[in-house]
């Protein structure tokens, strides 16, 4: 089907949003709220259009699409709306870009910078809340939270975690862990889920920032996680050859099998690949000690003594224990190396440990 | 897995037995949790333990340790009892039903009440809800496998699924959560004494003469040793050993014969990143790259073969692990691939599973095997319509209990295992400083009975010993484990549970008895005095 | 937790159909139980019992204004400083409080007897001030009912201070008992004709009952004036699950004291219209939603629904009919959110009073998912009467368009504040009259409950109080609450007091209301207490603007309409504040 936004006409398939459709035809309309993974909320009231036919303001995440139907993303009611989103979030003054660890992946940010706005038409006193320091992965700064709710329905819904909600209500609704605890002091289980959907600075990884590192200033890539079985996609975030931080990799989110979700070790437990204990050169025994030694030494060294197995007790002498933690590649050429370089089937791996 | 994970959020009924999901596998926790909390299923949890996941269940069976076949078979007495099992389904697919029949007779509630201390009204109710909810899936863990009767207990969960039509079907099947990011790749790839690539058998001559004449090679047709096998031998049948990314000074049970089998060796090769504790026993140790800096695939636990990008430029004086091997080849005379991209073209070329995936079908979201052909979507789950061997088999299961019981010497029932914070031997997340600040040293789960008993109090300094050996760790008394149980995770090497265990094997797995084992508590100090 | 306290609240939840709308009941029987309070052990207890993580009851807790986590004194006094009230003189109250008790709002006295809080209205607009005491109310308040209050108190004695209330009718349909002696009794309202309607509706096809309601044109009274008839036409059939019926008695409106009249002095009234409408639309389940702070009202319906049930008004087969209906009394904790519809289902389902995003709305996506009428007292409380007499006698009332009685509650500066049943229509001034007359000059008046905008008394003039002829003179008639303020009554504190009250209230959802309520509030505060600016009056203004229409739920209007219409219509005195 198609619809028109803004002139420009639109594909679009049934069960679509507006939001959906207008984002994959490139057409940016601001959503704090709506997130893939956590659905509509309705909360935040930037994603609103206008559509002929429709009397007033509609949520765009919210909105099935229907052929032929004719979207206005801009008009002076949608942006004066847009504008008062913006000028009431900001009103606190706690959104202070400049230090925000968020600074360049905020979709707040984003939306300021889609409207122009220098800074907020009207200041509002208020009172600073500390951030919570009490989990190591974790920082929350209650004042950077614009209420979108991803967090909650992420942690309730999505991972299951159910530690944090929303507590509290009108402008003294805050989210919270239980019953009220300081993040470390409570059951969350630190799988980071919150920091995943959190659009503004409100929830973020403390890796980077005590390495102060920003997100735009990394590298990320796909891989595999290291640790359990259901081979969760993480982006690897490096800055300079170094880990800097891990999020769940987001694209075709659905198809892959972790859902962008992660737990406490893919988040925060892949830092040792930069482990100053790396072993980072071949070592041999030399007089009962472990000394390091060129790959040839090494290399020679194993040929030579596996050889020499090989024809004092025959090829069944020897065995392989292959690993469960390096690549399909990997585990085939030890494989073969085995069986056809040394001719043995002694070969395993941890599988039953 | 016979099915796929997301498939769960499709099943009616699930039943976890031997799998502290939320903690070893916690994003398919998250997804189990998910089909429970809004799509309805009814969710069985059988455990030794309260696990988090009992939060979430309709009912919960608290077997003692090692007492799963029991169980198992009593949920199939009452099923078969009741007429509730899928009769077409066991006519049209499975063959030995009468013999099965007769073994489960052994099963009544009331002898499986004495043997699990499950009491039969629950066992019949979890029967009812198993059998009559509509779709079920199992899942299960190495509280199934690491068992002296390991093989009956997954044997035991086969014979459930199938009795209730639940194996080729979507939403259902029985699926063992693979505990390593590889391990079922491992698997894939032949890294087994018995068979080469994709299961094919290293005693069929059809599979020997084909691998043979891919490598240009004579090969061995006698199943080789499994690592459990090798480590009694070490000194007698086995004289050199290559140890790639394996740390069995953590990992292994019983360590002092451990340890004093890797000393007998003529010679020990070690490829790992870290010296890990194996390491420091090592002729040669040489260094390899993390998962970070890899180029290759990884099958996870739903065999879905996916593309792992480095991240990071290996530095230092370190290989490629898959270099470091063609290395050595190259010293016998022999040419490897020098590309991840090269050796996975052999993998094809020899695995019809894998033969349709390639790195391009892949770069994005991965693929299920079985994949014959690049055309093909991959597969879901297995065994739709039919099963490989044509129809499945109902195995009848006697009752064995565990190798090793508690008595007046050794009291308390031991079991093992992972903690929600830290993998395995802990050489990867120890180093990682945010899980090392949350969890720093291991310690021993005991009921607040047993802590009574003995004037434990939480962070108190206590010695945990077997007839194997003993370590010192602190106390946590929590009512997660039963009474008359304790529980002791194995990733920490100064107070390491395998040191504990009991090294008794499955007789056909070779799988140790991690899970119960014979144990005494004692109390060294009181904090702060 | 104590066991047989576990016992009562599993036979609470057994009760619903989901066992988490028995969160708020347990809480409330948890906090009575502890004397006023439920703190962390207590509400992780409630939480693993009801299955709910702690994490959202303690989100669940702290919406609800009701709820305390720490103790409170012995008896806790709340005074309402609502618009009503501070008409009334609530602030005198408060200020003889602060003084005997020697504490300020929000503290408890040494002795641990007495905490002193301000609340929002507690639907006593005729007889204010009013002090609730625990869950008693105590009604038109003077410095010396007070200290007798008090005294009573010391001796631990909750003590007997009737308030007499001004009530009349002219239509003697909803209001037709108010001064009968125990009116609320079955015996009493059989004799009186009682349950008569509901045997003809019985005698009639469902169909057909719903099709006379759709024909008398009865509009919903709770506020909306949306037709019942039409929205019962909406319910999504054939969807496999029940239907249920929920009465919405959350009268919070602040102004608004009517429903309460129905309830405390004719419940059966609302019954037998309750029941006649479940039979219309096929619930054998429906639900009372009646606001936390009527609880002795609640016990007033219990009362009623077990005596209907005795004689078979209710029960498995309605007088052998075959038509099974059962009512639950479910009492709210305090927010005024959760009057609109979505919101109180949510809280019905034991959730915080969000409302929803719609569509879809509750005829078809409702409560625990399942297809929800959601009427207001009033209008259900106009069924019997449409079955018993006909669509047409009850069109015979009021004007086109605005057919029936309304129940209308007149506060503020008039000589007899009180309720008042007149035909849909009336002029302004012939309620005013029938309240005996403005105590001074006529200043302003709000016609519709808080939320409507307000009118100058040239405005007002010739008023005919119905839905249309309210919205021609650019207001609503609302609830039908009406404020009456004379020359005396500063506008910008009256506005300031509206937007305090919506700022306390509002759910915090969505960003404009959420932030939007808190901002207007924190610039009239700058504006009444003279550290404002002009800039600041025109950002009222343009906030208000903007606001309207661009809220999750009509919150946003409920306050942005009355705000801007004060600013607007009394403009220099806002100017003169800030001059």
């Amino acid at each position: 089907m198609h619809l028109t936004i803004d002139g420009r006409v639109v594909d679009a398939v049934a069960g679509q949003t507006v939001l959906d459709a207008a984002r994959a035809a490139g057409i940016y309309i601001p959503a704090l709220c709506y997130h893939p993974k956590t659905g509509k909320a309705g909360r935040c009231r930037a994603c609103v259009v206008e559509v002929d036919g429709l009397r007033g303001l509609k949520e765009s995440c919210a909105l099935p699409v229907k052929d032929g139907m004719v979207v206005h993303t801009a008009t002076p009611k949608v942006m004066e709306t847009r504008r008062m989103v913006v000028d009431l979030l900001l009103a606190e003054g706690h959104h202070n870009c400049i230090s925000c660890q968020a600074n360049s992946s905020c979709e707040l940010q984003d939306m300021v910078y889609h409207l122009g706005v220098e800074r907020p038409s009207f200041l509002i006193e208020s009172e600073p809340t500390p951030q919570d320091l009490s989990s190591p992965g974790i920082m929350r700064e209650a004042d950077k939270c614009i209420h979108c709710g991803r967090c909650v329905e992420a942690c309730q819904n999505g991972v299951v975690n159910e530690v944090l909600a929303f507590a509290y209500r009108g402008s003294h609704a805050r989210v919270v862990c239980d019953d009220d605890l300081p993040m470390g002091d409570s059951t969350c289980v630190q799988c980071g889920e919150c920091v995943q959907v959190c659009p503004v600075g409100a929830l973020v990884l403390r890796q980077p920032r005590e390495q102060k590192i920003r997100p735009h200033e990394t590298t990320a890539t796909r891989i595999t996680c290291p640790y359990c079985g259901v081979g969760c996609q993480i982006d690897l975030h490096t800055r300079d050859n170094r880990y800097v931080f891990a999020m769940a990799h987001e694209n075709q989110w659905e198809r892959q099998p972790n859902k962008a979700m992660l737990c406490i070790k893919g988040r925060f437990g892949l830092d040792f690949v930069d482990s100053p204990d790396r072993l980072r050169t071949p070592l041999v025994r030399r007089d009962g000690e472990l000394v390091e030694a060129s790959w040839d030494e090494a290399l020679d060294l194993v040929a030579e003594r596996l050889k020499a197995a090989k024809e004092q007790h025959g090829a069944d002498s020897i065995g392989f224990f292959t690993s469960a933690k390096v690549s399909n590649e990997e585990n085939y050429a030890l494989g073969r190396f085995a069986r056809a370089v040394i001719g043995t089937n002694n070969i395993d791996h941890c599988a039953r440990l | 897995m016979t099915n796929s994970m997301d498939e769960v959020l499709k099943a009616k009924v699930i039943l976890v037995i031997g799998s502290n999901t939320t903690w070893n596998h916690p994003v398919f926790g998250s997804l189990l949790k998910q089909a429970v909390k809004h799509h309805g299923a009814r969710l069985i949890v059988c455990d030794p333990r309260r696990i988090d996941l009992v939060d979430f269940a309709d009912i919960w069976l608290q077997q003692r340790n090692g007492s799963d076949v029991a169980l198992l078979s009593g949920l199939q007495h009452i099923i078969l009892r009741e007429g509730w099992e899928a009769a077409d389904y066991i006519r049209e697919r499975t063959e030995g039903f009468e013999e099965y029949r007769k073994a489960l007779e052994f099963y009544t509630p009331e002898k499986v009440e004495e043997l699990t201390g499950v009491k039969a009204a629950d066992l019949e109710a979890a029967a009812r809800l198993f059998a009559t909810s509509g779709v079920g899936a199992l899942y299960y863990c190495m509280g199934i496998t690491q068992h002296s009767h390991g093989v009956d207990n997954v044997k035991a969960c086969v014979n459930l699924a199938l009795i209730t039509g639940n194996i080729g079907v979507e939403g259902g099947g029985v699926n063992p959560l693979r505990g390593q990011n590889n391990v079922q790749g491992a698997c894939d790839m032949g890294g087994l004494p018995n068979v080469f690539t994709g299961y094919q058998p290293v005693t069929n001559p059809t599979a020997v003469e084909k691998f043979s004449k891919y490598w240009n090679a004579p090969l061995s047709d006698k199943v080789g040793m499994t690592l459990t096998q090798m480590i009694p031998e070490c000194g007698e049948k086995i004289h050199a050993l290559y140890i790639l990314g394996e740390n069995p000074m953590v990992s292994d049970p019983n360590l002092h014969h451990v340890e004093e089998g890797l000393r007998k060796l003529d010679f020990l090769v070690v490829q790992d990143i870290f010296v890990t504790e194996t390491a420091l026993l090592a002729d040669v140790v040489l260094p390899g790259v993390t998962f970070a800096e890899k180029l290759g695939t990884f099958s996870n636990t739903e065999r879905r073969v996916q593309l792992s990008i480095p991240a990071i430029k290996p530095w230092g004086n370190v290989r490629q692990d898959y270099e470091i091997i063609a290395d050595l080849a190259a010293r016998f005379g022999h040419a490897f691939p020098r590309t991840p991209e090269g050796l996975f073209q052999e993998i094809r070329d020899l695995t019809p599973s894998y033969a349709g995936i390639t790195y391009d079908r892949i770069r994005e979201v991965g693929i299920q095997w079985p994949c014959p052909t690049e055309e093909h979507p991959g597969t879901r789950f297995l065994h739709a319509g039919k099963f490989a061997r044509g129809l499945a088999l109902l195995t009848p299961i006697a009752y064995r209990p565990p190798a090793e019981e508690p008595d007046v010497e050794y009291d308390l029932v031991l079991s093992t295992g992972r903690i929600y914070e830290h993998f395995h031997t802990g050489s990867m997340t120890r180093r990682s400083s945010i899980l090392d600040a949350v969890v720093k040293t291991g310690h021993v789960e005991l009921h607040p009975d047993e802590a009574r008993k003995l004037g434990i109090a939480s962070g108190d300094r206590v010695i945990v010993a077997t007839r194997r050996g003993r370590i010192e760790t602190t106390a946590m008394v929590t009512e997660r484990v039963a009474r008359g149980s304790i529980f002791v995770p194995f990733h920490f090497a100064e107070a390491a549970a395998n040191t504990l265990t009991n090294d008794a094997l499955d007789p056909i797995a070779k799988i140790p008895e991690f899970k119960v084992c014979a144990a005494r508590l004692e109390r060294v100090s009181s904090q702060g005095g | 937790m104590r066991e047989e306290l576990i016992t009562t609240i599993e036979s609470i939840a057994a009760r619903y159909p989901d066992r988490r709308s028995a969160l708020l009941p347990a809480l409330h029987l948890v906090q009575r139980h502890n004397g006023g309070f439920v703190g962390s052990e207590d509400l992780a207890a409630v939480a693993e019992l009801i299955g709910v993580p702690v994490s959202e009851a303690y989100g669940v807790q702290t919406y609800y204004s009701m709820f305390q986590r720490k103790p409170l004194g012995r008896y806790h006094l709340q005074v309402d400083t609502n618009i009503p009230a501070m008409l009334a003189g609530a602030q005198t109250i408060v200020a003889h409080l602060e003084k005997v008790l020697g504490i300020k709002v929000g503290e408890t006295t040494p002795d641990g007897l007495f905490t002193l809080s301000t609340v929002e209205c507690l639907a006593s607009c005729g007889t204010c001030p009013v002090i609730q005491v625990n869950d008693r109310y105590f009604e038109s308040m003077t410095p010396e009912r007070t200290d007798a209050l008090l005294a009573s108190l010391r001796r631990g004695v909750m003590p007997d201070l009737p308030a007499p209330a001004h009530f009349g009718s002219t239509c003697n349909v909803l209001l037709a008992r108010r001064g009968t002696p125990n009116a609320a009794d079955i015996e009493v309202y059989l004799a009186d004709g009682g349950y008569k309607a509901l045997e003809k509706a019985l005698g009639m096809t469902p169909e057909a009952v719903a099709a006379e309601v759709k024909a008398s044109n009865v509009r919903g009274r709770g506020g909306a004036g949306f037709p019942a008839g039409v929205k019962w036409g909406f319910l999504a059939r054939g969807t496999g699950k029940p239907t249920y019926l929920v009465c919405n008695a959350d009268e919070g409106e602040p102004g608004t004291f009517k429903d309460r009249q129905i309830m405390e002095f004719d419940p059966h009234l609302l019954v037998e219209g309750m029941a006649i409408s479940a039979y219309a639309i096929g619930a054998n389940l429906a639900f009372i939603y009646i606001r936390g702070e009527f609880a002795w009202i609640a016990d007033i319906l219990e009362r009623a629904i077990e005596q209907a049930r005795a004689h078979g008004f209710l029960g498995t087969s309605i007088r052998g009919s075959g038509f099974a209906l059962d009512i639950i009394v479910h009492l709210g904790a305090g927010a005024y959110v959760c009057g609109e519809e979505t919101a109180l289902i949510e809280s019905l389902e034991g959730k915080r009073g969000n409302p929803r995003l719609k569509p879809p709305f509750p005829a078809v996506v409702g409560l625990y998912g399942s297809p929800t009428i959601v009427n207001n007292v009033e209008t259900l409380a106009s069924v019997p009467y449409i079955i018993e007499h006909g669509a047409a006698a009850f069109m015979r009332m009021g004007t086109a368009n605005n057919f029936g009685p309304k129940i209308f509650g007149i506060s503020g500066h008039v000589r007899r504040p009180g309720t008042y049943e007149y035909p849909l229509g009336t002029p302004l001034e012939t309620l005013i009259e029938a309240a005996g007359g403005v105590v001074g000059e006529l200043k302003a008046v709000i016609v519709g409950g808080l939320s409507v905008p307000i009118l100058t008394a040239r405005e007002a003039a010739g008023l005919a109080l119905d839905y249309d002829s309210c919205l021609k003179r650019g207001t609503m008639l609302g609830s039908g609450g009406i404020m009456v303020m004379n020359e005396t009554t500063s506008i910008p504190e009256v506005a300031l007091r509206a937007i305090r009250f919506y700022a306390h209230e509002s759910c915090g959802q969505c960003t404009p209301c959420r932030q939007g309520s808190h901002t207007v509030e924190k610039l009239l505060e700058r504006i009444v207490s003279g550290l404002g600016t002009p800039a600041d009056i025109d950002l009222v203004l343009q906030l208000c603007g903007r606001i309207k229409g661009s809220t999750l739920c009509p919150t946003g209007e409920a306050f942005a309409m009355p705000i801007e219409a004060m600013v607007t219509k009394f403009r220099a005195e806002f100017e003169a504040l800030v001059s």
